[in-house]
């Protein structure tokens, strides 16, 4: 079942059109992720998503939205950059979210005090937010945007900002928070991505290049990658494996020459045995299949 | 409206952690205070000054304890006015432009108990600041001059009290149409000031003017009688500040709070 669909979903400021037509269903139950370089347009995307921007062409239908269209019970959003009230503890923040939420002030405590605990920080659950540093910040924020136990949680870069401790916690949480609600979180990390979700949203200049649930995805690039690193590259070897019959796509990276094959055996014998006559001098070859960074540099056509 | 609670209740806490509940009080009463006691002292501060000729007999008659409480009065209409105004011009544009307006309005909180929170919460702190201020205004005066009736002193408190109300919904008005705190409390100045000069300037034309509230209530307590267009100037003062209320809520609702 579908929780939300979107058509047509267009966003331009001062004439430059940002996001030029998104079109995609999120299902219930799902951890999707916005993948993207920066500047693709995921920022403006989840805070259209989330009633903070409105979008200049085309619409966002929650199944469950209220008659007047409200459906901020539904999302709980973190923005990129939480802020908060410095002169709050976190727990009083929480419980101050949770009441305004709906929540009553023994619900709104009990959450939070819990909620405190899942993201980690109930050691400094008196102390001021202004206090707090980043990575506290970034999962106070997560603990706000769930407390209402909403539908659909949009994170906006939750993990970029942390360090590696930090955003593997941060990760195991979401794989958690999985089971109870479907998330939309945006990144710029493959890896983060290929970890937690079960969908992806490639984002670029503001379309959908790709899109599908991973298995699909991998599936559909089902290629196997050769690559090559020559000692020394030249032109000619590049136009030779470019034109080669058996290339499908191909990518020069300074010495290094990654060529994507449907026939990885074929292509083994053939290539070796073309650069065994040309006497080119190969230093490494590595045969692979497609990582989700390979398939991102693809569509992304780099 | 327990939605409202929770609003209201946080902007009274936010004001009592950065001591607003104190500070704001406290310069009310100094203003207040130092009207009558250098109404009293006036003489002796001449005389200390010195400069005078020598025989030369300078006669002030002491002015009457309605008059020291009017002029103590106007103290607020300047840097009253200018408290008001900068304690209040952050209240809406500050959190848009930090961004903790967009964290707290992506969850299901009225536009309207926004905004009608935090002009309460200013409200109550300026009527509690101005009704110490002018408390003891009104002691100082019975205790150097004589006592004003109470009766008299409430009904100019309240006058003035409404004056204040509106300059403060200007300012939230303008704090929720701008996204520039600076901008909104200089616009909201700049229309005070204009308002009350043209006002004066003018009140024969203007007696309806929610301005003029201020020298009506001078009025009362100098000739003991209110002007007959106090209850016009009073409805007008309260129909604006509704419909400035109103349209806040309305241009804030429109805004994108995310640019």
């Amino acid at each position: 079942m579908s929780l939300i669909r979107i058509k047509g979903l267009k966003k331009s400021f001062q004439g430059h059109e940002v996001i030029k037509g998104l079109d995609f269903k999120l299902e219930k139950g799902k951890c999707i992720a916005l993948l993207g370089p920066n500047g693709a347009g995921k920022t403006t995307t989840l805070r259209m998503l989330s009633g903070l921007m409105k979008p200049t062409e085309g619409s966002i239908t929650f199944s469950d939205a209220k008659k007047d269209g409200d459906i901020r019970h539904l999302i709980g959003y973190l923005p990129q950059f939480p802020v908060f009230y410095d002169w709050m503890s976190g727990l009083e923040f929480l419980q101050y979210v949770g009441k305004l939420a709906g929540l009553t002030s023994k619900e709104a405590k009990k959450r939070s005090l819990e909620l405190l605990e899942l993201v980690g920080i109930s050691d400094a659950k008196n102390r001021r937010v202004g206090k707090y540093s980043g990575g506290m910040k970034q999962r106070l924020g997560i603990a706000q945007a769930i407390i209402h136990r909403p539908q659909l949680v949009m994170l906006d870069e939750p993990v970029s900002a942390l360090d590696p401790f930090g955003r593997r916690e941060v990760l195991e949480l979401l794989d958690g928070l999985k089971k109870e609600t479907t998330i939309l979180f945006s990144t710029h990390i493959l890896n983060d991505a290929e970890e937690v979700c079960d969908e992806i949203l490639f984002l670029h200049n503001g379309e959908i290049v790709e899109s599908g649930s991973m298995e699909a995805l991998r599936e559909r690039h089902q290629q196997s990658k050769i690559d090559f690193i020559f000692r020394k590259k030249t032109e000619e070897m590049a136009s030779t494996l470019k034109n080669h019959l058996l290339t499908q796509s191909i990518l020069v990276d300074g010495n290094r020459i990654s060529i994507f094959v449907t026939n990885v055996e074929l292509a083994r014998k053939e290539f070796l045995k073309l650069i065994y006559e040309k006497d080119w001098q190969l230093d490494r070859f590595e045969v692979s299949s497609m990582t989700l960074e390979d398939v991102f540099m693809k569509v992304v056509g780099k | 409206m327990s939605q409202w609670m929770t609003l209201f209740q946080k902007e009274i806490l936010e004001m009592w952690r950065n001591f607003k509940w104190i500070w704001v009080p406290i310069t009310f009463i100094l203003l207040g205070v130092s009207e009558p006691i250098t109404s009293y002292y006036l003489p002796e501060i001449i005389k200390s000054f010195g400069g005078l000729p020598e025989g030369a007999v300078i006669d002030i008659p002491p002015p009457t304890a309605g008059a020291v409480l009017a002029s103590g009065l106007s103290q607020y209409s300047t840097l009253g006015v200018l408290i008001i105004v900068l304690g209040t011009m952050g209240v809406i544009a500050g959190e848009r432009k930090s961004g903790v307006a967009a964290m707290i309005l992506v969850k299901p909180v009225s536009y309207l108990s926004y905004v009608t929170s935090k002009w309460a919460g200013s409200l109550l702190l300026v009527w509690f600041s101005l009704f110490s201020g002018y408390l003891s205004t009104w002691y100082y005066t019975g205790q150097l001059f004589e006592w004003v009736a109470f009766g008299e002193f409430l009904h100019s408190f309240v006058l003035y009290g409404l004056w204040l109300t509106v300059i403060l919904t200007l300012t939230v008005f303008f704090s929720s149409a701008l996204l520039s705190p600076g901008m909104a409390g200089f616009i909201s100045l700049a229309l005070a000031l204009v308002v009350s000069i043209i006002s004066g300037a003018l009140s024969h034309l203007l007696e309806w003017s929610p301005s003029q509230l201020t020298s009506y209530a001078s009025a009362l307590l100098v000739t003991g009688e209110l002007p007959e267009d106090t209850l016009l100037a009073i409805l007008i003062s309260i129909l604006l500040i509704i419909v400035l209320l109103w349209l806040s809520v309305f241009l804030f609702k429109k805004k994108e709070l995310a640019s």
